[in-house]
């Protein structure tokens, strides 16, 4: 029965033409295709773990930055604890110094005030005195004779009038 | 698919209308299923397109003419068609002492141009997907290169890779050529009309070459450790020394596994367009019986032809992969070493 025997015509056919397809593809086909597909599949393997370990660095890096930036907040709310305190501090030492700069002044004054009048009191005493002597000069020129006496009894006199002061 | 199942309606039609008869059916079944020295064109049975005879006569002398000098029952330079006898339908002469002999015959016949337009339709698919891979380095292929593109994936690591392992380079351009000119060979047929249609995968000689080329790589390529399970396995001694039992029967599978590569295949496509070609007979059987039964007929008829001819679609995926996977099974198994036991094992199992 023909259908079951192979006729020579097609088969010297076919093996020339599975020979030529199958050089034809051989040479300019299969293992540009192969190449081709595999190194596309190393592609992307190696494209998928690099964009896995990007995502894991930046996981990181926010995780990172999130801690610093809480460092710096805190870092932050310290300074501002620090210099609350240090203002508070200088206020409190300008206000020492201002008083006693002013108790010192003060001091000063009282001091110059009581030399002042001591040498007021001096001055004046040597004033008063001066007159005194002018006037009982004059006074006891003419009645008293001798004036040593005359001295003596009005110095006494005017310690007197000190020690009633 | 309903176009096409038309115009192969009335295709038979017009065969059987024209010859007519019972015994015509079975002639117009099996004609459609054998090779031919003209392709039919759709709407007539008598007008082929004309495909070139090359024959040798007795005395070593080669012939080259038109097939339309002899379809029609005419003789050129002593060439004719016979009817009947061992030569039915093949160019025949007759030699010195009046003996009607069959000459070398290297016909570009319907199959061997269905061969060639399946060969060309192939490359240059298969080139398509390797310039896209030249030109476009790393990109990734759409629509037509990329559905191709997809097979070689498909079959290249599903089949071949994880068969073969480390020899798959080796062996891959063999087998993905064998499983796309299959592949081809099988959709081409399926067309009905001009450039497919020819039962070429049906044909026993394509596959027998086929399965002869798979022999040869399988048994060239093959190890030391093939060739010796072959003649020295390991069984008791009383199995191969007295009487060779074992390397007979290993010697007879180097041979069973060819043969069933090439029925298997044969069998299914032919099978295939005979379901199809048979349910369409179904309408001019009936034809007889009125025009009621005719008309169901060929409401029934026409629906199972376009499920059988889809289901032919799968089966020609499915027997082309079939035969590549096959292939690469006996491949892997002529090629195992000593320390790969247990894996032939498991494709041993595979195998079954």
């Amino acid at each position: 029965m023909e259908l079951f025997t192979p006729d020579f015509g097609l088969i010297f056919w076919m093996f020339l033409s599975f020979a030529v397809l199958f050089i034809v593809l051989w040479k300019f086909a299969w293992p540009v295709i192969i190449k081709g597909i595999e190194s596309r599949a190393d592609l992307i393997d190696k494209g998928v773990e690099y964009a896995q370990n990007a995502k894991e660095q930046l996981d990181h890096a926010r995780e990172e930055a999130d801690k610093y930036i809480a460092e710096a907040r805190r870092q932050q709310a310290e300074m501002l604890r620090e210099a609350d305190r240090m203002k508070t501090q200088i206020i409190e030492e300008a206000k020492a110094a201002a008083q006693h700069e002013a108790q010192k002044v003060m001091d000063a004054a009282k001091v110059s005030i009581e030399q002042s009048r001591k040498e007021a009191e001096q001055s004046f005493r040597k004033e008063v005195s001066a007159f005194a002597l002018d006037i009982a000069t004059k006074v006891v020129r003419n009645q008293l004779a001798d004036e040593t006496a005359q001295t003596k009894l009005v110095n006494t006199l005017l310690d007197e009038m000190e020690n009633k002061n | 698919m309903v176009v096409l199942s038309t115009i192969l309606v009335s295709q038979s039609a017009n065969a059987s209308t024209s010859e007519g008869g019972e015994l015509q059916i079975k002639e117009t079944i099996f004609h459609h299923l054998c090779d031919g020295y003209g392709w039919e064109v759709p709407f007539s049975h008598h007008h082929r397109i004309p495909l070139p005879i090359i024959v040798r006569d007795c005395s070593g002398q080669w012939h080259c003419f038109s097939s339309s000098r002899v379809t029609d029952g005419g003789t050129y330079e002593g060439f004719y068609i016979a009817h009947g006898g061992a030569y039915n339908g093949k160019v025949v002469s007759v030699d010195a002492n009046g003996n009607e002999y069959r000459p070398i015959d290297l016909s570009i016949t319907k199959n061997v141009l269905a061969l060639f337009i399946s060969v060309f339709v192939v490359i240059a698919c298969v080139l398509s997907v390797a310039n896209w891979h030249r030109r476009n380095g790393h990109k990734a292929p759409h629509k037509g290169v990329g559905a191709i593109e997809s097979l070689i994936v498909f079959v290249y690591d599903g089949v071949i890779k994880s068969t073969l392992k480390d020899q798959a380079r080796r062996f891959a351009p063999y087998l993905l050529t064998v499983f796309f000119f299959i592949f081809g060979m099988n959709l081409l047929g399926l067309m009905v009309i001009f450039p497919g249609g020819a039962n070429l995968t049906g044909n026993i000689a394509v596959t027998l070459v086929l399965a002869i080329m798979t022999f040869l790589v399988t048994n060239i390529f093959g190890t030391k450790h093939y060739w010796k399970d072959i003649f020295w396995p390991d069984v008791p001694l009383w199995l191969k020394f007295p009487l060779p039992i074992m390397p007979v029967i290993e010697i007879f599978g180097m041979f069973t596994k060819p043969a069933a590569l090439t029925v298997r295949l044969f069998a299914n496509m032919m099978g295939g367009h005979m379901i199809v070609i048979v349910l369409t007979m179904l309408i001019f059987i009936f034809a007889p019986m009125g025009a009621g039964v005719t008309g169901a007929t060929t409401v029934v008829s026409v629906i199972f032809s376009i499920f059988m001819l889809l289901i032919d679609v799968l089966v020609s995926f499915i027997q082309a992969y079939v035969f590549t996977m096959l292939s690469t099974i006996f491949i892997s198994l002529a090629q195992e070493n000593p320390h790969h036991e247990e894996e032939s094992e498991t494709t041993q199992v595979i195998e079954k």
